[in-house]
């Protein structure tokens, strides 16, 4: 890699996976992000799908492989996350629903539709789009 | 080679993934290594793999037992795909096929 900026970056994406997947592919993947580097692949890019890859190793359970404290500490930070985007929405919903608190009894305040596809079966996370109506008529 | 995870029976790639198909499609005509399974997919399916998805799909297609890792040439490791992974890939490429068949007849009975 020619810029030192471009292999800090990849570098130090690549220090994010276990030390295990380091010692089995960890210079071929230097190796690969040189070599797209030189194809023209933004290393941005590159240290971004190993990031991804990075934290998709550390979260999704292998047989044999137990969860380190630097995953659970990721999914603290993805469950924090999923929380403040869930709460944010529904605040001036609720806030606004006290004004037809009678009209409306029999409906829960700040109930949200539930978020579709928050996560698909591919393991791939879906854009969050805040709905902060129910979606039923009352 | 690790034991697989499960028998990679029926649909097995039905879980995997679209990255993992293509790989196995790749693996299919030769073992290659990651920089040149990047590029066929490319050619081939139009689809420019992340580094991280390619090293992601191959672990778990090599845990799965329809990969194999070959000895490193020059730090690259090129793989190859098994005979399960060809059998999986044959009977996925099969249920393709028939989808991609009734969904062009529905397609010509709609008049669409």
């Amino acid at each position: 890699m020619a810029n030192p900026g471009a292999s800090w970056l990849v570098g130090a994406s690549l220090r994010c996976y276990p030390a295990e997947w380091r010692r089995r592919h960890g210079s071929e993947a230097a190796d690969l992000a040189a070599l797209l580097i030189h194809d023209g692949t933004p290393a941005g890019s590159i240290a971004c799908s190993y990031l991804v890859g990075a934290a998709r190793e550390r979260l999704v359970p292998c047989p044999g492989r137990r969860f380190g404290a630097v995953a659970y500490a990721l999914i603290a930070v993805c469950l924090l996350s999923i929380s403040a985007a869930l709460l944010a929405p529904t605040a001036p919903a609720r806030a606004a629903s006290t004004s037809h608190a009678h009209a409306r009894a029999h409906c829960r305040p700040g109930a949200a539709e539930p978020l579709r596809g928050a996560i698909v079966p591919a393991g791939r996370p879906e854009a969050l789009i805040p709905q902060p109506g129910h979606g039923r008529s009352c | 080679m690790s034991r697989p995870e499960g028998s990679p029976g029926q649909n097995v790639l039905r879980r995997v993934g679209e990255a993992s198909v293509l790989i196995l499609v790749s693996l299919a005509d030769g073992p290659k290594h990651g920089y040149a399974l990047i590029q066929d997919i490319k050619e081939l399916a139009g689809v420019e793999l992340g580094p991280g998805t390619l090293y992601g799909a191959l672990d778990r297609l090599e845990r799965l037992g329809l990969i194999e890792s070959l000895p490193a040439e020059d730090r690259r490791h090129p793989y190859r795909i098994t005979a399960p992974g060809a059998a999986a890939l044959r009977e996925h490429l099969d249920s393709l096929e028939r989808v991609s068949a009734a969904g062009r007849r529905r397609l010509q009975l709609g008049g669409i």
